[in-house]
């Protein structure tokens, strides 16, 4: 019975789903927009298991001082003064010179950045490793790097006689063996997603419920 | 008060002339679109313009023939030309338009404009809702999936009647089980991150399947496992999935509740939570599979810093690359909707691989034939597999 109903449902509100897509008419789409809206529902009720699953993680470091638990208090003042500002500041929270919007410019979005510009560092290290050319792939994957690099630059334009083929080169490789590349990956993923839905829908894959 | 003075100005701006531009409408026409919802009209309509002419044109509509208004921004023109506009609908039923031409000195009230604004004939039609979209594409698709459909059960009724279906190695899948043995080794544990993306992307769900699994190996080894997860759902269904995978291991009480972890719906702030415990806990293999966006390198060369096995594995083509230069396995596309097929070798998820493998020879030998027919200036293949409308 534990499996079975959860079989049921994802039999049927698959197939459902599924058919939103060949069923133009209006009505089955305010069927379909239900479902989407419960599932909407749900997801925001989530929210609040997530707070409590935050505090169930972290209030007991806090509270035993285990290691590293400063951080987790900060986590935990910072996620209770933002819970309170955005509650105290209603609808309003979004308006210019309410403390909400303070916090958000100027302490999320700077960290926002800060984690978003680490990317420029962590590139240039798995780049380094990425690009040594230790066997015939790893080679080709350099000259083709090296290639479509000073094509983009100003100074690849600037070298005599190879400048000037440099653009068409890059353009090649960009939308040659890259296009042909990706359009592999998308048409094998689509096919694997499509048999993964299927899996579930037909209750084929019960991984998820336990299994067998 | 405020009736009688719009009734005065409506009678005042009646006897008043119209504006003496050159402009007129043409061929107003309402129809219903090919595969319509039952709630949407197309109106088409032909500008000619002589001399000076209006500045722009509204569109208004009506479902008693009375009351007017307006649907759609106001459509600047120009030149003489077609013009088109697709109406969507609160109720269904039949609908009255009419196109009113504007200049600088058109009121803004609507039934002023009306009054005074040289407007239209007006025509009326009611949308038809259609219950199978008869596109090509949308034909094409559907006979794609009901396939794919009857060949997984097609193979799973051979599998299941003995015959042995082939798998290749995945070195990527296999080092699951390998890293995970390490962790237990080490005494340390093994991370899990499900992507960012939410509960209803493919890519999660199959995620979580794999995830299934992964717990039930982890619980079966005694080792640990942490789960970290972007979105408060995924970490609910992840819950009940470690629940699940524990308790069929044999080892219910094994599971620890505050190992499923839900860390920040924001992508940054989950990507320096997550790496907060890859630093602190020092996972000995980390898991990625899911659909991952500008964090993938972050967790990945962390994870390298780290020490950890990290076997990843996305259909997100963008991320690809970081995942190869950073971990130590990598799982492209569709291969990771493998990996619970070939994690439990059930014949019935395998078959499934089958199917899939039969359809892509398919669509490898459409684009063969594709090629060559668009080659020739046939555009039939092209056509069949045209989603559009």
């Amino acid at each position: 019975m534990k499996r079975t109903v959860p079989l049921i449902i994802s039999f049927i509100v698959g197939l459902v789903m599924v058919g939103e897509f060949f069923i133009p008419h209006y009505k089955y789409r305010a069927v379909t927009s239900e479902l989407l809206e419960w599932g909407l529902i749900l997801a925001a009720g989530a929210f609040i298991l997530g707070l409590v699953n935050l505090v169930q993680v972290n209030l007991p470091v806090v509270i035993q001082k285990k290691e590293d638990w400063g951080y987790k208090l900060v986590m935990l003042i910072t996620l209770v003064v933002t819970l309170l500002i955005g509650i105290y500041s209603g609808t309003g929270r979004q308006d210019d010179g309410e403390h909400y919007k303070w916090l958000f410019d100027y302490m999320f979005v700077p960290l926002n950045a800060t984690m978003f510009a680490l990317l420029a560092f962590y590139i240039a290290s798995a780049a380094f490793r990425a690009f040594r050319a230790r066997n015939l792939e790893a080679t080709l994957l350099l000259a083709a790097a090296i290639l479509v690099m000073l094509a983009r630059v100003p100074i690849g334009e600037a070298i005599p006689v190879v400048g000037d083929y440099l653009p068409k080169v890059m353009n090649w490789i960009m939308d040659v063996p890259n296009i042909a590349g990706r359009r592999a990956i998308f048409i094998g993923a689509a096919l694997g997603a499509v048999s993964t839905g299927l899996r579930v829908i037909l209750g084929l894959e019960r991984s998820h419920l336990g299994g067998e | 008060m405020n009736k009688l003075l719009k009734a005065i100005l409506l009678l005042c701006a009646t006897l008043l002339p119209t504006s003496g531009y050159a402009t007129t409408v043409t061929d107003l026409s309402v129809e219903s679109p090919k595969n319509g919802d039952g709630l949407t009209l197309d109106i088409s309509w032909n500008i000619s313009v002589e001399g000076e002419h209006a500045d722009a044109v509204l569109v208004v509509r009506s479902k008693d023939g009375e009351s007017w208004e307006q649907t759609g921004d106001i459509i600047a023109i120009s030149d003489s030309a077609a013009y088109e506009h697709s109406d969507r609908l609160d109720v269904p039923g039949t609908w009255s338009y009419k196109v009113v031409l504007l200049n600088a000195d058109s009121p803004e009230d609507l039934d002023l404009l009306l009054a005074q604004a040289r407007t239209s004939s007006v025509v009326s039609g009611e949308p038809v809702g259609k219950w199978i979209n008869t596109n090509q594409g949308h034909i094409a698709l559907m006979c794609l999936i009901l396939l794919v459909g009857w060949l997984m059960l097609h193979y799973t009724k051979r599998a299941m009647s003995g015959d042995e279906i082939y798998i290749r190695k995945m070195p990527g899948i296999d080092a699951i089980e390998e890293g995970i043995g390490r962790a237990t080794e080490m005494g340390k544990p093994v991370l899990y991150v499900p992507g960012i993306d939410d509960l209803q992307d493919i890519q999660t769900i199959a995620s979580m399947l794999i995830l299934g699994q992964v717990s039930k190996t982890v619980a079966e080894y005694q080792s640990d496992l942490i789960v970290s997860c972007c979105i408060p759902i995924v970490r609910e269904v992840a819950d009940e999935v470690v629940r699940a995978g524990f308790f069929q291991a044999g080892h219910p009480d094994a599971f620890d509740p505050t190992s499923v972890r839900f860390i920040s719906s924001e992508q940054f702030a989950f990507c320096a939570g997550t790496n907060g415990i890859i630093h602190r806990e020092k996972p000995a293999t980390n898991i990625y599979f899911g659909r991952f966006f500008a964090e993938s390198l972050i967790l990945a060369e962390t994870g390298y810093v780290n020490r950890s096995i990290q076997i990843a594995g996305t259909a997100e083509a963008t991320q690809l690359p970081f995942f190869v230069a950073a971990c130590d396995y990598t799982l492209i596309g569709e291969e990771l909707f493998a990996v619970s097929a070939y994690l439990s070798r059930d014949p019935r998820l395998v078959s499934s691989l089958k199917a899939s493998d039969m359809i892509k020879v398919a669509c490898v030998a459409a684009m063969i034939i594709g090629t060559i027919l668009a080659s020739l200036d046939n555009d039939i293949l092209v056509n069949l597999f045209t989603i559009s409308g």
